[in-house]
């Protein structure tokens, strides 16, 4: 744990050498969702192999760089691709970038997936924001001796993701012809899609959704301080006994699909957070 | 780190460890504290450090210095191996611990319990500081374990898998989770000791009773031939031993203080849980939820050792009117309740 805090500088060394602004915000791209990036005045892009003790992301769809540059004016980095427990690395080096979003001085993180609906309410294609989260995967970013530097050794997680930028993020979804769920998010481990029992016990539980990534990023961003707000896009429906064998392809289309209604979001996001920092 | 701690992948090298351990224990006359008679064995969780200080005749020993231990990493524990006496009855007790989330496994952090088992300990009472998670439970209450909820991930779960590999390497048939094989023989046991390890010590003076529901004597016979061949959890046992909580529940009533039998939902942590997954705690039947002690009970119940589990309630989770969880509140609320856990352990170390 400890040499954690070394690795955080090394990358923040060379992300600065090719991009010198302070960013507001770091953006993290779901599946399927790594459109937003063509709305950025990009300024620099790294790819995650140049930049020291950063993993390759080898997920479907994921292309695996970090995109730095302005969305709406405002400087931010945006990771293009991310990285996932089932392709079997460690919580701790999966979550590196959110601390090096923090040390290159964001006060926001902006995390997305694609996800499956369990609230029969919802449908592929929604767009939720995360209000709370239950993680199912078994292990924990945190675990390991606490170094002080990088923030508590028992992090309080009454609220992970920020209450008042739900709120702000409805409304701005609202404003925009868009309409958005607000739910829980439960990550399991995968790379299995859910058996119908699990499904009905996710459910059970209380989730509204269901996908493997997010909550290592969000427990490591509250870990270090950063604001979260967490947005999904709901690919397919997964309802235990109305259920269709998925479809990869499919999925990714319809994150493709989902893909405008989420830049618009995210937009607004990063335009009100610096207009509210500006006040 | 230095970590002077077992490979978890070493059987063997474990073994050594744990001889090494007894040979250190011994030379310091820790285990002449003990007589003769079974001692029992305390793991002193969060803020419940106060009765380390009241063993009679104390022979203390630092976790750095005994081999195979590792070292408490968390705020509020100490390190020591405590030798003595409580009610003129022989204790070994763990004032500090080792927890998951600082990143021990299992097994490591079930090494001091099997060290305490072939040190004669014949039972095991085992104390932590837990969030409230039934809505009925407040701040200083005393939950009586009596049956837990295991949420730390299967990676590293030594209650099973670990136990068993470690216990069965020459060819031995380990101890089914459905207990369906049978155990083996005195004998066969023998076969398998490790060369150059002593025989046993342990030897139970009271030895675990079935739960009463069922006639079995399987079980006795897995806890009194061999310690390490059986895993934690037998089904249709109880693993947390009824007589040790009813004692519990006596002196709740005695003494005029809330004692309640409830379910642990152990977690790996370190974050405290959000209000979304405490909601599912309630669901699914758990009363406290806490970041230890599920390890050490599996290894304490493996090792044939009666469980007394007790909770002290730290804090009370309201997943509907969020509040901030705090260390040192946790702390506080700790020392509080320390007078209850110890009537309750003089309780049941004078009966």
């Amino acid at each position: 744990m400890l040499d954690l805090y070394d690795k955080i500088q090394e990358a923040c060394a060379k992300i600065r050498q090719e991009f010198s602004d302070k960013p507001k915000a770091g953006i993290i791209l779901g599946t399927g969702l790594g459109d937003i990036v063509e709305e950025l005045e990009v300024e620099a892009t790294l790819d995650y192999k140049d930049i020291p003790h950063f993993l390759t992301s080898t997920a479907t769809s994921h292309r695996g760089r970090l995109v730095c540059g302005r969305l709406a004016g405002v400087p931010v980095v945006a990771m293009e691709g991310r990285f996932h427990l089932y392709e079997g690395y460690s919580l701790k080096d999966i979550t590196l970038p959110v601390r090096v979003f923090k040390e290159l001085g964001a006060e926001l993180m902006i995390v997305s997936n694609a996800c499956g609906g369990l609230n029969p309410y919802f449908e592929a294609g929604d767009l939720m924001v995360i209000e709370d989260q239950i993680n199912l995967l078994g292990d924990n970013p945190l675990i390991g001796i606490n170094d002080d530097r990088l923030g508590p050794r028992f992090p309080d997680m009454c609220e992970p993701y920020d209450q008042q930028w739900i709120d702000r993020t409805i409304k701005i979804a609202r404003e925009r012809d868009i309409n958005i769920h607000k739910g829980v998010f439960v990550a399991v481990a995968g790379p299995n899609l859910e058996t119908r029992a699990e499904y009905r016990f996710l459910r059970m539980i209380g989730a509204d959704v269901v996908g493997m990534s997010t909550v290592p990023e969000a427990i490591v961003a509250v870990h270090c301080g950063l604001k979260t707000v967490g947005l999904s896009v709901v690919t397919d429906m997964c309802l235990p006994d109305a259920l269709k064998p998925s479809n990869v392809q499919e999925i990714i289309a319809v994150a493709n699909e989902a893909t405008p209604k989420l830049i618009a979001v995210v937009e607004g996001i990063i335009q009100e957070f610096n207009h509210t920092r500006m006040a | 780190m230095g970590t002077p701690s077992p490979n978890a992948n070493s059987a063997d090298q474990e073994s050594q460890l744990l001889q090494q351990a007894v040979e250190f224990v011994t030379s310091k006359g820790g285990d002449q504290r003990l007589g003769n008679q079974p001692a029992t064995a305390m793991i002193l969780g969060s803020g419940l450090g106060g009765l380390a200080d009241k063993i009679s005749d104390p022979v203390v020993l630092s976790y750095e210095d005994i081999p195979g231990f590792g070292f408490s990493s968390a705020g509020g524990h100490r390190g020591e191996l405590i030798f003595g006496s409580i009610e003129d009855s022989p204790v070994i007790a763990m004032a500090g611990r080792f927890h998951r989330y600082e990143g021990w496994s299992n097994r490591q952090i079930t090494f001091p319990v099997r060290l305490m088992a072939r040190l004669g300990a014949h039972q095991l009472i085992v104390s932590n500081a837990a969030g409230g998670v039934n809505p009925k439970l407040r701040v200083g209450d005393i939950v009586v374990i009596r049956d837990h909820l295991n949420f730390m991930g299967c990676c590293d779960f030594m209650g099973s898998r670990g136990l068993q590999s470690f216990s069965a390497p020459a060819g031995l048939k380990s101890v089914d989770l459905c207990s369906k094989t049978e155990p083996s023989t005195p004998a066969e046991q023998g076969k398998t000791t490790q060369p150059g390890e002593t025989p046993q010590r342990w030897k139970p003076a009271k030895p675990r009773e079935p739960a009463k529901h069922r006639e079995s004597t399987k079980h006795q016979q897995v806890a009194g031939v061999c310690p390490e061949s059986c895993v934690g959890v037998v089904r249709g046992y109880e693993t947390y031993d009824p007589e040790l909580s009813k004692i519990a529940f006596q002196v709740g009533v005695r003494d005029g203080f809330n004692v309640y039998p409830g379910t642990y939902l152990a977690t790996l942590g370190p974050n405290y849980e959000t209000r979304s997954e405490y909601r599912m705690m309630r669901r699914i039947g758990a009363d406290v939820a806490g970041m230890s002690t599920v390890p050490e009970v599996l290894a304490g119940s493996a090792a044939g050792m009666r469980i007394l589990g007790l909770s002290m309630v730290s804090n009370v989770a309201n997943p509907d009117q969020p509040t901030t969880a705090d260390h040192a509140e946790v702390l506080e609320a700790g020392i509080a309740a320390a007078v209850k856990l110890e009537s309750i352990v003089r309780e049941v170390l004078s009966v």
